[in-house]
């Protein structure tokens, strides 16, 4: 038993010492979750390509047109028909159009008085993540332009709050609820940026207004909704981080048998079981390292919350025990480092891929939604999510707990008989 | 202290090791010398456990076979593979194996072998760093940690300089003389020569003769070689008693210069099997 603690702990020290393994290991998935963070929260370089189209001028609607056109976030094509518009959109050449409706500027009048400005949108099915990131947007440049009309940040705020009560009991999407939080927290921040200050320096803090990210972050989270695009993007880096460490063990055996180091471990007095569970075990601590890595990453720069503690330790000691045992069943299936790394790298990173590590899960489509279940990733990522923003409790978790758990028994029996026979 | 009947090994159609009997007590040092192929390191690999013989026996000492654990902790291996972590420095895998084998103080340990095979200015460096000798080196002390009775040394001056054959030679020397059983395979017949006390000559899984040097070359290695230069020119004599034969042209007078050519194991392995040991 000791003898395999000391194994596990020299393949974490050889592991640290492989910069590629560390790499895929560790600070891969954060750039994982960094990359997806940022493209969800609509922060990329790229502009996003709107069509839009103005049913009736009125000065509200130019300015709003105005404001878009100048946020530099967006490439905007004003085209003179619907019909011209849905085109752009139906050719990919805009990922949404933007109809301003007549009753606009009618609206904007009444947004203090209880009423509300609508706008409409048609977004490409296919794009719905860029639709969700256009929505966040144009709600964000919206809010903008009616600040600036009517430049009562007090005011404003209290139409926040009663905008922010009815999106609770509002039925809308998923995507559009993500959405509209996010911009309406960036308007929220501006409004009180501005409220302590004088109109000097509001108009100074309207005019300087970038879309930083991280200032999304500042919303607080509410059950069943993220906060931000990182609350998902961090669970999607899990996903990777598994798949680093899966990876890098999986072929820890093969490696120690063409090294020929493992004939010295089997002529130790460790039996080979003591020597495949001191493999899984540095297997399974790696987990659960990069796993809270990713929490804690998530939590002190972008303020993902953990719902439920006790739940989050849970989803992750399970997680890193299936995963451990998914390490014994790669050892197992590839009994030689190159087959590891060659046909069980490409197993595993359809595996990942379709288990929420590029689409996220709430963006996927059904079908891929129904594939994604035959990934352990999935329940990972999955479970990962429902002790952080899904809020789940028990009930709701015990499925993907179970599936986890499942795939570490499977894997670590069936595998570890697999790979004994071949040592 | 390590004792072998009858046991062979086959890969397929290849009888691997074809019937091999033999005994290595405390203080000995036995040499299994043969060609590439002759199935010395199957040999070994059954000896130590790694594979289990497709029949006969091997004891190691009290213990019994080798897969026991009991005897597991009496055997210590230097495989002819170089077995070690290369991202490792060379006292952590010592430190290493010295943990999995639970010795108290492994790093202490640690130093110690390193210091026997002239590694410890070497300690924290990494064993990619290594060159081929200090590498073999290394090999061999990683055997030793865990103070084994019954040591089996593959090969352990393979691709290896002089200075550094010389050095891993005074440490199986050693072990030897500390009362330890060593199994030494090597297909260089002057390193058997020098430091085993006896000799398996193996080829092509069989045992064809053991002994010591001296038995195998007087037995199986042929008459001497007496060359004697004279003025006259040079007279070659093949002889089994070459002192007599030189005492012989001392007294005819008119010797220059005398040499003799005594038989060696290479000799022996050419009678026994027809064929030169390396070609
Ligand atoms: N795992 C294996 N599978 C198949 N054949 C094997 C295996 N190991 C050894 N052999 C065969 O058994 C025979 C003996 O090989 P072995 O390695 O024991 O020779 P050796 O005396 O150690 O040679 P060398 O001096 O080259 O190390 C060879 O013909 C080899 O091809
Ligand atoms: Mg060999």
């Amino acid at each position: 038993m000791r003898a395999a603690v000391f194994l596990a702990l020299k393949d974490l020290r050889l592991l640290m010492r492989d910069r590629a393994a560390a790499f895929f290991t560790f600070v891969f998935p954060l750039a994982i979750a960094l990359f997806f963070g940022y493209v969800f929260s609509g922060t990329t370089s790229e502009p996003l390509r709107v069509a839009a189209f103005v049913e009736q001028s009125s000065p509200a609607a130019t300015m709003l047109i105005k404001a878009l056109d100048e946020d530099g976030g967006f490439k905007l094509t004003v085209t003179d028909a619907r019909a011209a518009g849905e085109q752009l959109v139906r050719r990919g050449e805009a990922v949404g159009l933007l109809i301003v409706p007549a009753t606009y500027a009618e609206g904007i009048d009444g947004v203090f008085s209880g009423g509300g400005a609508k706008l409409g949108l048609v977004v490409d099915p296919s794009r719905r993540a860029e639709g969700a990131m256009l929505v966040g947007k144009i709600h964000e440049v919206a809010f903008r332009t009616v600040f600036a009309t009517v430049g009562d940040p007090v005011q404003f705020a209290r139409v926040l709050d009663r905008m922010e009560e009815s999106l609770k009991a509002s039925d809308l999407s998923f995507t559009d609820r993500l959405a509209i939080r996010t911009a309406m927290s960036r308007a929220r921040t501006m409004s009180t940026k501005g409220a302590d200050g004088s109109a000097a320096t509001q108009s100074q803090s309207l005019a300087d207004w970038k879309p930083v990210s991280v200032d999304i972050a500042e919303l607080s989270m509410r059950p069943g909704v993220p906060a931000n695009s990182f609350a998902i993007s961090f669970m999607q880096g899990i996903a990777w981080a598994l798949f680093g460490a899966v990876l890098s063990f999986g072929s820890g055996i093969a490696e120690e048998r063409q090294r020929g180091t493992l004939v010295r471990l089997l002529v130790s007095p460790m039996s080979p079981n003591q020597i495949l569970f001191g493999k899984a075990l540095a297997c399974f601590v790696t987990c659960l390292a990069t796993e809270w890595m990713l929490v804690f990453a998530g939590m002190f720069l972008f303020r993902v919350e953990v719902s439920h503690w006790p739940l989050m330790v849970a989803v992750t000691l399970v997680t890193a025990f299936g995963f451990s045992g998914i390490m014994m069943l790669l050892a197992a299936g590839f009994r030689t480092q190159g087959g590891t790394q060659g046909a069980g790298r490409a197993v595993l990173l359809v595996l990942a891929m379709i288990g929420g590590g590029t689409v996220p899960l709430v963006f996927m489509p059904p079908f891929l939604r129904v594939a994604s279940n035959l990934s352990p990733f999935k329940w990972a990522v999955m479970a990962a999510e429902g002790a952080t923003w899904r809020s789940w409790g028990m009930s709701e978790m015990l499925l993907p707990l179970a599936v986890l758990a499942a795939i570490g028994v499977f894997g670590l029996t069936v595998g570890t008989a697999l790979v004994r026979r071949s040592i | 202290m390590i004792r072998v009947r009858d046991i062979r090994k086959s890969f397929g159609s290849i009888a691997a090791v074809d019937g091999v009997t033999f005994d290595v007590h405390r203080g000995e040092i036995f040499g299994l010398l043969g060609p590439n192929g002759a199935g010395k390191s199957t040999a070994i690999a059954t000896c130590t456990g790694q594979l289990a013989p497709d029949s006969g026996s091997i004891e190691i000492g009290e213990a019994g076979s080798p897969r026991a654990a009991r005897a597991r902790a009496l055997i210590g291996l230097a495989p002819q593979q170089i077995a070690l972590y290369e991202e490792l420095t060379a006292r952590e895998n010592l430190v290493f194996l010295a943990r999995v084998h639970g010795i108290p103080e492994p790093v202490r340990r640690a130093d110690e072998l390193l210091d026997m095979v002239g590694l410890l200015p070497r300690a924290r460096d990494r064993v990619a760093t290594f060159s081929g000798g200090m590498q073999r080196r290394l090999n061999l002390a990683a055997a030793l940690v865990h103070n084994p009775t019954a040591i089996f040394l593959d090969e352990p001056t393979a691709g290896v300089d002089p200075q550094s054959r010389t050095a891993i030679l005074d440490v199986v020397q050693r072990l030897a003389n500390e009362g330890r059983a060593v199994i030494y395979t090597t297909h260089y017949m002057e390193e058997a020569q020098r430091i085993c006390s006896r000799v398996a000559i193996m080829d092509r899984g069989r045992v064809l003769a053991i002994g010591t040097v001296a038995e195998l070359i007087a037995e199986h290695g042929g008459d001497s070689v007496v060359t004697v230069d004279s003025l006259a020119g040079e007279h070659r004599v093949r002889t089994r008693e070459p002192l007599r034969e030189i005492e012989r042209a001392l007294a005819e007078g008119g010797a220059t210069a005398v040499r003799i050519e005594q038989p060696d194991l290479e000799m022996v392995f050419l009678a026994l099997t027809g064929r030169r040991l390396r070609d």
